[in-house]
């Protein structure tokens, strides 16, 4: 308890200094934030408008420090203003659209890989030096290092464009109305497919090559060779003596590559048109819309810090020496 | 009486970069039913690699070379994998040098009892947990902890735990690499008075490895000594601590102070270990050793019968002149 | 030197060294290799490869060739720079919080952690867009100055690791001072963490850099990998079959990145040799099969 007590007041500074952030960079650019933020969009407003913009982001002529405690007020209450290409529309519904799209992309696609990579790595250690290990292993590597944006390209080239095979952008069927049919669901899934692997070989080495290395340290370790000892089979020493215990580092690693995947699935939604959070920060950063990319930059951090806490539950889980305190580990 | 194992000429290498190290040369030794049988040396010398090759532990990159295992006469290096995992822990259990670490940290206990008794034919958990609880309480820690997990225990009693679980099948032959060495002294006595107990009462053979010479005169009823990957004295234990006859025995039980007697200066063995990247023509402890003479130098001595065992060396210590000497 | 005597004599590193040097190369000399100036019309719209523009022209009737010749440099430059910067901070935070413990220990492992949990593309885009189009120096300075993070947490425990050794504790109690410790000591102890973790970084910045570009966020008139992407999606090359324009930056970071990831990874397995899958394994991987044969004759 006091274990979740100390991350969740860490999560919450962090969340802090991310709105920090977003207060201070307007104001450390040289010339009125206001208009570096609103723009040219300032003069079709209404005096109300200005004022209330002024209020969220703490534009005020307050001392500096009242300003801060006034957004960051904001920000707690969730009103990250309004935004200004879809003016009035507030930013956080627009997020909220998108959202959904992105959490199951990002969701889908992370967990693809997750199991898919893990199962990979784990198999490259147990038949390390074989042909397969010799290959696999650098050439996820070299996919890693691959930015997104060409794996993305790619694939919307080959698959969509000349195969012809998944559609070329998009969520689903605009023609089909949004509901809980069998026809719009399977739109959305064929949406989803290229949008999903792209992401999924992105981010397959991130857990292929932690899964591997850990597995072979641990092959060395004493309980390893007793479960051998004991005559167990060798899928049961793989599976429960080395795997579960080769894991942990990477439900560690897994919230850490969250930040990647974001990354990756920005761009994977600028180049499929995902209706996703990243599409719209897309659109945001065209039109230079600040309050639209800031409330971004603060929703990836609160997702971030989400996928921590999952991150954090489920080490505690697999791992019973947290769970019951008196551990030596 | 025929042997339960006869270790026939095991040559272990590790293959390296380098090369290979031949970790493990022409050992020979054979164990009887009930019989603790002893193996000490220097760190390094290979005792570890010859216990994991019993049950055929190895990984890469540790290879069998050459030699045989046998066990009640049959060949173990020929058995398949599916032979493997039936004589693992059936017949030969194994208690690890850092039994600390042996146990699966995210594993309760009880599970690490059942998925070994049910690999080798209980079929309920009812059954396996009944098996668990004699079995914990043989070893003195009480039954209704098995639903722990082994962070929860201490030292000492995990590895009673490992102990337990080497007794679950009643194994003819258990391995011990050294069980106590990651124990404070007090806690080690207990465990190997506990061990001691078992292994008269259930009858069981040990292949017991130590670095602490004064336990092995108490519990192991015969003494391998190995330097550098060979054998270099087999005698029966008490008769070889007493009166060593391989110099190199004979260094070894001068570095170790007698718990009982009268403390003796402590004189060890001068120099350093055998580099096994560089192993001479002739004795490997020649550089060493007191008595080394040319001979020694060129040809490399045989494990031969002498006196009560076997002992290889050119010019063996007699037992009437140590006799002499410690009048 | 033993260190550099394994590299090459591994397979991938010996490749991804090939790569790299093709392209650090074709960088330096780009101006006299490339047969046009990148930024000027010298031919037709979007003509695909031919004699005469061997990897055609884009819709502003630029020379790719030329172009990508160019471009390595600053997308090479910019890694580079972004990477050095990226490591120098890693290193130094990552060194004193795991040499000095305590309040500073307290304090850099904080900062690490939160910059950690906050995204860093948005963050990225954040910077990026309020500063406007932005340069490749700045875009290397923003990359490089966020980017530390996780290269610092892993030197601290590496540094806390060998505190615990002999060595360090023997030359603090011959009264050494800390920073003899720190860089005659612990440096050359960390150095194969250090360069894997720099060349993690130039892979990352040179990918980072890409996607900022690729976005509209930097100066759409430097030419670089990330600019060329740019130009070519936003005159839906693709879409008008001139797959060259799109392909052409696409292979060229790719495959400076897959020279840099397999160098990386050769760097790994000579720094933990547990890890290797080398000769000596196959090694005994035919032994043992000879054995099995002969047991069974
Ligand atoms: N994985 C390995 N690769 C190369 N050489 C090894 C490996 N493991 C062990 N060796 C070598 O084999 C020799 C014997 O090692 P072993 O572990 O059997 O010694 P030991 O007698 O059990 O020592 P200790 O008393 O310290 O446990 C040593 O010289 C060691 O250097
Ligand atoms: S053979 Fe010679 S050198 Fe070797 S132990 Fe005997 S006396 Fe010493
Ligand atoms: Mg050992």
């Amino acid at each position: 308890m006091r274990f979740f007590l100390r991350r969740l007041s860490f999560y919450l500074v962090a969340l802090i200094v991310a709105a920090s952030i977003n207060f201070f960079l307007p104001r450390i650019m040289p010339g009125d934030p206001l208009q570096i933020m609103f723009g040219q969009q300032m003069a079709r407003m209404t005096p109300e408008t200005v004022d209330a913009l002024r209020a969220t982001y703490g534009f005020t002529d307050e001392p500096l420090i009242q300003q801060y405690f006034q957004y960051l007020g904001s920000v707690a209450r969730w009103d990250l203003g309004l935004s200004v290409r879809e003016f009035p529309k507030p930013v956080s519904e627009i997020l909220r659209e998108g959202l959904i799209w992105t959490v199951v992309l990002v969701g889908s696609s992370t967990l693809i890989a997750f199991t898919l990579g893990s199962f990979l790595g784990l198999l490259a250690s147990w038949f390390r030096g074989s042909w397969y290990d010799s290959i696999a292993t650098p050439l996820s590597l070299v996919m890693q290092s691959i930015p997104s944006v060409v794996i993305c390209l790619t694939a919307l080239f080959i698959f969509a464009l000349g195969l012809g095979w998944f559609p070329t952008g998009y969520g689903y069927d605009p023609q089909l109305d949004p509901g809980w049919n069998l026809e719009f669901i399977s739109s959305v899934a064929h949406h989803a497919v290229l949008p999903v692997l792209t992401l999924v070989v992105f981010q397959m080495a991130a857990f292929m090559i932690p899964m591997r290395a850990n597995m072979i340290n641990l092959l060395g370790e004493d309980y390893i060779t007793m479960g051998r000892a004991k005559g167990l089979s060798s899928s049961r020493v793989l599976f429960q003596y080395g795997a579960r215990n080769a894991l942990l580092p990477s439900v560690t690693t897994l919230a850490m590559a969250l930040g990647f995947v974001v990354g990756g699935s920005f761009i994977t939604e600028v180049v499929f048109n995902y209706p996703g959070i990243g599409y719209i920060m897309f659109q945001a950063i065209l039109s230079r819309d600040y309050p639209l990319i800031q409330g971004h930059m603060l929703i990836f951090t609160m997702v971030m810090l989400i996928a921590n806490l999952i991150a954090d539950l489920l080490y505690v889980i697999l791992d019973p020496r947290v769970r019951t305190g008196s551990g030596d580990a | 009486m025929s042997a339960l194992l006869e270790v026939k000429n095991l040559c272990v290498d590790y293959i390296t970069d380098q090369g290979s190290v031949r970790a493990a040369n022409n050992v020979s030794f054979s164990i009887q039913p009930g019989e603790v049988f002893g193996l000490a040396g220097e760190s390094g010398c290979g005792k570890s690699t010859v216990a994991f090759a019993v049950p055929r532990l190895h990984n890469p990159p540790a290879l069998i070379s050459s030699g045989e295992i046998l066990f009640e006469g049959e060949n173990i290096l020929h058995f398949n994998q599916q032979q493997l995992q039936a004589y693992r822990w059936a017949k030969v259990s194994m208690v690890f040098q850092s039994a600390m670490n042996s146990l699966n940290p995210v594993l309760r206990v009880e599970k690490q009892f059942a998925d070994m008794l049910m690999a080798h034919g209980y079929e309920s958990m009812k059954a396996c947990r009944a098996r668990t609880g004699e079995l914990l309480d043989m070893v003195g820690i009480h039954p209704s902890r098995m639903r722990d997990y082994p962070h929860q225990f201490s030292g000492g009693m995990r590895q009673r735990i490992v102990i337990a679980i080497a007794l679950a099948l009643r194994p003819k032959l258990m391995i011990m690499d050294e069980p106590t060495t990651a124990l404070d002294v007090v806690v080690q006595r207990e465990i190997l008075q506990q061990i001691n107990d078992l292994q008269r009462e259930l009858g069981f053979s040990v292949l017991f490895i130590t670095h602490d010479l004064s336990l092995m005169a108490e519990f192991a009823d015969r003494l391998g000594v190995m330097y550098a990957g060979q054998l270099v004295e087999v005698r029966p234990s008490q008769e070889l601590l007493r009166q060593p006859i391989h110099p190199y025995s004979h260094g070894l039980t001068q570095s170790f102070p007698s718990i009982r007697g009268p403390i003796q200066k402590l004189t060890g063995i001068p120099g350093n270990p055998l580099d096994l990247t560089k192993v001479p023509d002739g004795c490997r402890f020649a550089e060493r050793c007191f008595k080394a003479t040319d001979l020694c130098r060129e040809q490399e001595p045989q494990l031969i019968p002498h006196a009560t065992g076997h002992v290889a060396c050119h010019h063996p210590i007699s037992i009437a002149q140590q006799e002499m000497s410690h009048e | 030197m033993l260190f550099f005597k394994l590299l090459l004599k591994n397979r991938q590193a010996l490749i991804g060294l090939a790569i790299l040097s093709i392209f650090i190369l074709s960088a330096l000399f780009a101006p006299l290799l490339a047969p046009h100036d990148p930024k000027r019309r010298v031919g037709g719209i979007h003509q695909p490869p031919s004699a005469e523009h061997i990897l055609g022209t884009t819709r502003l009737g630029r020379d790719i060739y030329s172009q990508v010749l160019h471009a390595g440099r600053i997308s090479i430059a910019v890694g580079l720079a972004a990477g050095l910067i990226t490591t120098i901070i890693a290193v130094v935070t990552g060194l004193s919080a795991g040499y000095f413990g305590g309040r500073i220990d307290d304090v850099i492992t904080f900062c690490t952690n939160v910059i950690l949990v906050i995204p860093q593309l948005p963050l990225l885009i954040v910077l990026a867009a309020f500063i406007g189009q932005v340069s490749p120096f700045l875009i290397a300075m923003i990359i490089g100055f966020t980017s530390w993070a996780w290269g610092s947490r892993v030197i601290r425990s590496q540094t806390m690791a060998l505190r615990q050794k002999e060595f360090i504790h023997s030359a603090e109690l011959m009264g050494e001072a800390s920073w003899r410790i720190i860089t005659v000591e612990l440096l050359p102890n960390l150095i194969s963490i250090i360069g894997s973790g720099f060349i993690g970084a130039v892979i990352y910045s040179i990918m980072t850099q890409a996607t900022l570009e690729f976005i509209g966020l930097g100066d759409p008139s430097s030419v670089s990998w990330g600019t060329m992407l740019y130009h070519a999606q936003t005159s839906s090359a693709m879409w008008v079959g001139a797959w060259w324009d799109i392909l052409v930056p696409c292979v060229a970071i790719s495959l400076f990145g897959a020279g840099l990831a397999l160098l990386n990874f050769a760097v790994d397995e000579i720094a933990n040799p547990k890890l290797r899958a080398n000769s000596a394994m196959r090694r005994w991987k035919k032994m043992q099969k000879q054995i099995a044969r002969e047991s069974q004759a």
